[in-house]
């Protein structure tokens, strides 16, 4: 796994660098949870280590890590509320047409027959889901495919927050189990 | 079944979980620190984190697509729904033949039905099975069924559960832990499997506990208020006890009669995100009796201090116990 350049030559030999090194790995992991790809949370990673530069060593001394995780926690809401769901809400949810597929990037170039296996694994994808709980398959339909927050899922099928968190837990361990290559 | 480990299941089964409430409105730093804890927990964690990852994302690069594909989906379903709904008029009697042929298959086709179960930190859960039976997980604990028309076979891979057991002569149930199987008809008992150290605890009925391998190791017989340990080097201890405490964490209280601290802490970080640590060996072997209520987590910890002459602070991992 490559490293970000720019953490390549790190020439500060302070607390919190030192954390960052050590947690890099984890942060990412933290930060892909609400990204679209890895590609995002390695460029999120990026910002958050850009960011460091700013920051009074002594003060995070005590908890590095702490402070790493508040930093990330930050950079994710706000990424979240800037691009991914915003984009997704625009996005042609309702067009029903398959011409959608030539804006993602895996079919934007590629040949007939690479857009046929995209086509294949959607279908796959989607039979996945239908065959999920019918209220699993809903909250897994409004938050993660609609993109609706939690609460707004929560509100769109009156059950509670912490229900919809559950639906979502057990979906994505069904559909893991089913999808993982 | 798949050849994944009980630890792998287990990771499988918190990434679905960790992934779920990283996408809380009101997501915390606390929250990515417990994460950071899990990941580090073992290397099985990250890996099936990254797993779900992979679905995950790939989900949200075609969300549109697959939103489409669902919505041709349900109509053609509803399509066929139509269909069959009219046949189910012209041969209903034959439709109602074939759904009950399809409902008895699994029991005839002798092929143990196997679930696996697991629980998560601070999760308990409680299994209803078919015959009327029911286990109750509690956290951190791993375990499988299989039902045959032979007989009901459990494997409890880590943890503790109570088991509720439905009579059937037919059918022994059996609980396989560390190495020993605990054999019963119809009962109520404790089974702990943490650490190597099995322990077995019954309220109502008799079960016996004997070596999974044939050997000489001794087999036991446990009547009501009875408990069993059998520690890692396979000495077994009988001891008279009130089952009530044994039970006693389904509903939330942990009962201790001189057990070290480090005992206490271990089940108590079973329990809670937030990890507690001691800070010194001494006082990780001090005993402790008393009973715990598990409720809030800065509660318990204050309880603590008041059995034993310790003070908490916060550390990277949750709260560090120091002595007073």
């Amino acid at each position: 796994m490559a490293a970000p350049r720019s953490t390549e030559r790190v020439d500060d030999e302070g607390p919190l660098y030192r954390a960052f090194l050590e947690k890099r790995e984890a942060l990412l992991l933290f930060l892909a949870a609400r990204t679209r790809c890895m590609a995002t949370a390695e460029d999120l990673l990026q910002d958050l280590y850009l960011k460091l530069h700013g920051l009074d060593d002594e003060a995070a001394v005590r908890a590095p890590a702490g402070l790493l995780y508040r930093m990330a926690t930050n950079v994710l809401v706000d990424h979240v509320r800037s691009r991914d769901r915003s984009a997704r809400r625009d996005a042609s949810w309702r067009q029903e047409t398959r011409s959608t597929l030539a804006g993602e990037d895996v079919a934007e170039e590629a040949a007939a027959d690479e857009a046929l296996i995209a086509q294949e694994r959607v279908r796959l994808l989607a039979e996945a889901v239908a065959e999920l709980p019918p209220q699993m398959g809903r909250a897994f339909r409004l938050h993660k495919l609609k993109g609706l927050t939690q609460a707004q899922t929560a509100q769109a099928m009156g059950v509670s927050v912490k229900m919809v968190e559950q639906h979502i837990q057990a979906a994505v361990r069904n559909l893991t189990r089913r999808l993982r290559p | 079944m798949s050849g994944r480990t009980i630890s792998q299941e287990r990771a499988a089964a918190n990434a679905g979980a960790w992934l779920a409430r990283l996408q809380r409105d009101d997501l915390t730093a606390a929250d990515a620190e417990a994460f950071d804890a899990w990941l580090a927990e073992t290397p099985d964690n990250a890996e099936a984190y990254r797993e779900a990852l992979a679905v995950w994302h790939e989900f949200e690069a075609v969300a549109p697509e697959v939103g489409a594909e669902l919505a041709e989906l349900g109509r053609r379903q509803a399509l066929r729904q139509g269909v069959s709904r009219r046949r189910w008029i012209v041969g209903g009697g034959l439709a109602a033949a074939a759904a009950l042929t399809v409902a008895v298959l699994p029991q005839i086709s002798g092929q143990p039905d196997v679930q696996v179960y697991a629980t998560g930190k601070g999760e308990h859960r409680r299994i209803a099975l078919s015959d009327g039976s029911t286990i109750d997980l509690n956290a951190e604990s791993q375990l499988s069924v299989a039902y045959s028309r032979k007989g009901r076979d459990v494997v409890l891979a880590d943890g503790e559960a109570i088991f509720d057991v439905a009579h059937d002569p037919k059918r022994p149930f059996v609980v396989e832990a560390s190495g020993r199987m605990v054999r019963v008809l119809g009962t109520q008992f404790d089974v702990r499997n943490r650490d190597r150290a099995l322990s077995v605890t019954v309220a109502r009925g008799k079960v016996q506990v004997s070596p999974v391998a044939a050997s000489s190791a001794q087999a036991f017989v446990l009547t009501p208020g009875q408990r069993l340990r059998i520690d890692p080097e396979g000495v077994g201890r009988l001891a008279s006890v009130d089952p009530a405490e044994a039970f006693g964490w389904r509903t939330g209280r942990l009962v201790y009669r001189d057990e070290p601290l480090a005992d206490v802490v271990a089940d108590l970080n079973r329990q809670f995100v937030r990890q507690i640590e001691i800070s010194d060996p001494e006082l990780a072997r001090m005993p402790i009796t008393g009973v715990i209520v598990i409720d809030d987590q800065d509660a318990v910890v204050a309880r603590l201090g008041l059995m034993l002459p310790v003070r908490s602070v916060p550390s990277e991992r949750g709260t560090l116990l120091l002595r007073k």
